[in-house]
């Protein structure tokens, strides 16, 4: 093809958006209305997964120590936790330091401790922090193992909660964004159908005048893929306004940092992968579902010429 | 050149037999008309002669292409070689009168200035030199019918097929359609002219090819007077 007639399809395609402009708008609206439940519904995802995560980075487990555990050997079980692969953080809480706290947190019974004057009976130990929260126990087991190891104390049942709920939410909203795929899809290639056979007439006539089917179908790719490019601006602006009026609205009720919507993520850290996925979305589903339809007409006349 | 060597057609969906043992020849630069009554054919060998459908049996040779064995991607080259009008004209409707002729031009990837040379050439043949920029919509139904021979024309076809070009149009403008068409054929083009005006055939005379019921029943070059006649 020569360069005058990839430019010519080109400004086809362009002239073709507008002169078509109703049916266009149909594939424009569809395309928006498809890739914002699916966005939105991604992005509700990687909030709640976000909250969740937050909660389970607070997640302390501690590791008490015997009490006749030596220096040297306390040294190695630190060495010991932090070679195992779970384990995020390793901090030594000596007993003096846990000791101390306790006096600090419990003032009102100062009369108790003094009691016990430098008799401290708390022993050492370590805090530890877990990567995966789903592997806990596996990870809890191996420190019991542990010579020197006491007992462990964990947030067992939380754990396990959140763990569940993650679980749920995962499967839940994986469903609900491949059903939105599909059910976007149908609508999608339903419209660009309509789109072409609502230019049977059209593509007749190109074809009886000898154009090829590369030649028919290169202004609708171009097409599709201008309304495609379009719903995905729009509908990155829609995403944009929605999610950051939404996260300034929620941000000033304080009783929701204690569920951790604090680590919801700001528009700012995601804007631009949600402008590129939306555009290349739309971009790539209105030239593909053009072309796939324009396909289709073109394979269903051939068959019955 | 057209030939048509005991072809037949029948639809598989109706089981009819469209054309039964057609057998025919048009010379280079020949000017014939098709006539029948409706049902008779006639359409069938247009779509045939277009390679909008295949015969079940026989040869058919169109331009020096071997219809029957024409592969599919094959088809649109073939296209190239033919022009066509319809009766209902087929003319693109969001494309003005000079992007209707131009586009066959830009099918064929022609330069942009052969593009600009013949199109206003082809437009003035058939007296549209002033509307390049209306819509068909914009246009008398003559017009239309001008436009769309000017589509057949602009890449100097060797074979012009014409399907019922004077069917909606008055009488006297399909009077000086086929005065068109006849000078065009003086200029070396074949043309194969579909109509069942009988009153314009008997008027213009020159090879007649009457279809009825799938078959050639009467094919000759003869005067006017005659082909009431048959």
């Amino acid at each position: 093809m020569k360069l005058s007639s990839f430019r010519y399809l080109v400004g086809q395609g362009f002239d073709n958006v507008w002169k078509n402009r109703v049916m266009a708008f149909a594939s424009f609206c569809v395309l928006l209305v498809s890739l914002l439940l699916v966005g939105i519904s991604v992005l509700f995802y990687v909030n709640i997964n976000a909250i969740i995560g937050g909660i389970e980075d607070k997640n302390e487990v501690i590791i008490y120590l015997l009490d006749d555990t030596s220096d040297e050997r306390i040294g190695e079980i630190g060495e010991t936790l932090k070679a195992m692969n779970n384990v995020s953080s390793v901090t030594l809480y000596t007993r003096e330091e846990a000791f101390a706290d306790l006096k600090a947190n419990m003032s009102d019974y100062t009369e108790v401790f003094d009691s016990l004057g430098d008799d401290n009976p708390l022993p050492d130990a370590f805090r530890i922090r877990v990567a995966d929260i789903s592997r806990m126990s596996e990870t809890l087991k191996a420190t019991e193992q542990i010579a020197g190891v006491d007992y462990v104390s964990s947030p067992d049942s939380f754990v396990e909660l959140l763990t569940e709920t993650r679980r749920i939410i995962t499967i839940v909203a994986s469903a609900i964004i491949i059903a939105l795929l599909i059910v976007s899809m149908v609508i999608i290639s339903n419209t660009t159908r309509a789109s072409v056979f609502s230019r049977r007439r059209e593509i007749s006539i190109m074809q009886s005048v000898g154009a090829t089917k590369g030649f028919i179908r290169f202004p609708f790719f171009i097409e599709g893929m201008i309304t495609g490019f379009l719903a995905g601006c729009f509908a990155t602006l829609l995403t944009w306004f929605s999610y950051d009026s939404l996260v300034n609205l929620l941000g000033r009720f304080d009783v929701l940092s204690t569920i951790g919507f604090g680590n919801v993520i700001p528009y700012s850290k995601i804007g631009t992968f949600v402008t590129l996925a939306y555009v290349i979305a739309g971009s790539l589903i209105g030239a593909i579902g053009s072309v796939l339809s324009t396909r289709v007409h073109l394979k269903y006349r051939a068959a019955n010429m | 050149m057209v030939e048509l060597k005991n072809v037949s057609v029948t639809y598989e969906s109706t089981g009819v037999e469209a054309l039964s043992d057609v057998s025919l020849k048009v010379e280079d630069g020949e000017f014939a008309f098709v006539i029948g009554r409706s049902g008779s054919g006639k359409s069938t060998l247009i779509k045939l002669l277009m390679k909008e459908l295949d015969a079940n049996k026989g040869e058919v040779y169109v331009n020096g292409y071997d219809l029957i064995k024409l592969k599919k991607r094959k088809v649109p080259e073939f296209r190239r070689t033919i022009g066509v009008v319809f009766q209902d004209y087929r003319l693109i409707e969001n494309m003005t009168v000079y992007e209707n002729i131009a586009f066959v031009l830009r099918v064929i990837d022609a330069p942009r200035k052969q593009i600009r040379k013949r199109v206003p050439y082809v437009m003035s043949l058939v007296g549209l030199q002033d509307k390049a920029d209306c819509y068909p919509s914009e246009l008398s139904g003559g017009e239309q019918q001008r436009c769309a021979l000017a589509r057949a024309l602009v890449n100097d076809p060797a074979l012009l097929i014409a399907d019922e070009p004077t069917g909606n149009v008055d009488p006297e403008l399909a009077y000086e359609l086929v005065e068109l068409l006849q000078g065009i054929n003086a200029c070396g083009t074949t043309i194969l002219m579909v109509t069942h005006a009988h009153e314009m055939v008997r008027h213009f005379g020159g090879r007649i090819i009457n279809i009825s019921e799938g078959e050639v029943v009467f094919d000759e070059v003869i005067g006017g007077a005659e082909v009431e006649a048959q």
